[in-house]
């Protein structure tokens, strides 16, 4: 498992980026984050709506009320233009801590 | 035997007690834990089971209200704040400082005022602090106009008459009289204030409707 701190810190990188991909709602984004890190990232289900909410407000991303193919009422999430900048920032910033982290490792073994 | 829609309304109340909001985000919840519980049922576990882990897996109630509390209000509802405050002031504070001011009867040409004009002056100033107020406290029976554009409008329309009347009553009505200090308080009192208190208050009252009815809906 992965510690709580980088689980927090992840939130919204990782929310931006499948945003970027094309609308979505929280269940699905929790589904997608748990399938692709094959169970390790986990969030508390519930905390990730104040996260949606908080980037709503602060208008990285959109939301609009839709429905799903049984009819049950969705809220959908979808990309806005500072969301993509924001984006764009988190990823030059970990890719960063990535590849200091990686050189740190590397060298420890040459 | 377990029930399903029970459990959830149970559930409901229980989010509600904790504060989170109706209808967003207790819908949003709601509808996290019935997907939650509808796969974890395909994959063959009861529904109780499903309802048990799914509200789990949503995590303490009061540690999600706690993290929504921490989201900062919106600029538009911290405007609508401010917007509050500058209508309160100018409905409590303005009259106040008009009867410590100018009806204070304290010595000078003010003291000349008889009575009856007293009672006059008294009267017109209470009923702007009661046509404001009005205003708001009866905000529910205004109608309610969910476009702002169309509330602005509306707004022009109260002020636009009583606008007219001011350009109308300076104009015409007060140079033709030769009224004395005591009588033109009186008069612009009531030809002034009195018509502001009414345009103050129906203009606050048709913002209130609205942000009301709004904040009802919001998250």
């Amino acid at each position: 498992m992965i510690r709580k701190e980088l689980v927090a810190a992840s939130a919204e990188p990782l929310i931006l980026s499948l945003l970027d991909r094309g609308e979505s709602y929280g269940y699905a984004i929790i589904q997608e984050v748990k399938a692709r890190s094959g169970g390790k990232l986990q969030w508390t289900d519930g905390m990730l709506y104040p996260v949606l909410h908080r980037m709503e407000q602060r208008g990285l991303i959109k939301a609009r009320w839709g429905e799903s193919d049984t009819g049950r009422k969705r809220k959908y999430y979808s990309l806005k233009k500072d969301g993509k900048q924001a984006m764009q920032k988190h990823h030059e910033q970990w890719s960063l801590v990535h590849k200091v982290l990686s050189g740190l490792r590397k060298e420890q073994y040459v | 035997m377990f029930d399903l829609e029970q459990a959830i309304i149970a559930w409901r109340q229980q989010m509600l007690a904790a504060g989170i909001k109706s209808p967003v985000p207790l819908e949003e919840l709601e509808n996290h834990l019935r997907e939650e519980i509808e796969q974890q049922t395909k994959s063959g576990r009861s529904e109780a089971e499903a309802f048990e882990s799914a509200v789990q897996r949503l995590g303490q109630i009061e540690a999600v209200q706690g993290e929504f509390e921490k989201i900062p209000r919106t600029k538009d509802a911290l405007h609508w704040k401010f917007l509050e405050i500058t209508f309160g002031l100018f409905a409590s504070v303005f009259p106040w400082c008009l009867y410590r001011t100018v009806l204070h009867f304290k010595p000078g040409y003010l003291a000349d005022l008889t009575p009856g004009q007293q009672t006059s002056s008294v009267a017109a100033v209470a009923l702007f602090v009661l046509l404001a107020w009005s205003g708001r406290l009866g905000c529910k029976l205004l109608p309610l106009i969910r476009a702002k554009r169309t509330r602005d409008i509306a707004t022009v329309f109260c002020a636009a008459p009583v606008l007219l009347w001011w350009i109308i009553f300076m104009n015409c009505i007060v140079p033709r009289h030769d009224f004395d200090m005591g009588q033109l308080t009186v008069v612009i009192l009531w030809g002034f204030i009195t018509p502001a208190g009414a345009v103050l208050g129906l203009s606050w009252g048709i913002e209130a409707a609205a942000r009301n009815e709004s904040a009802a809906f919001a998250s």
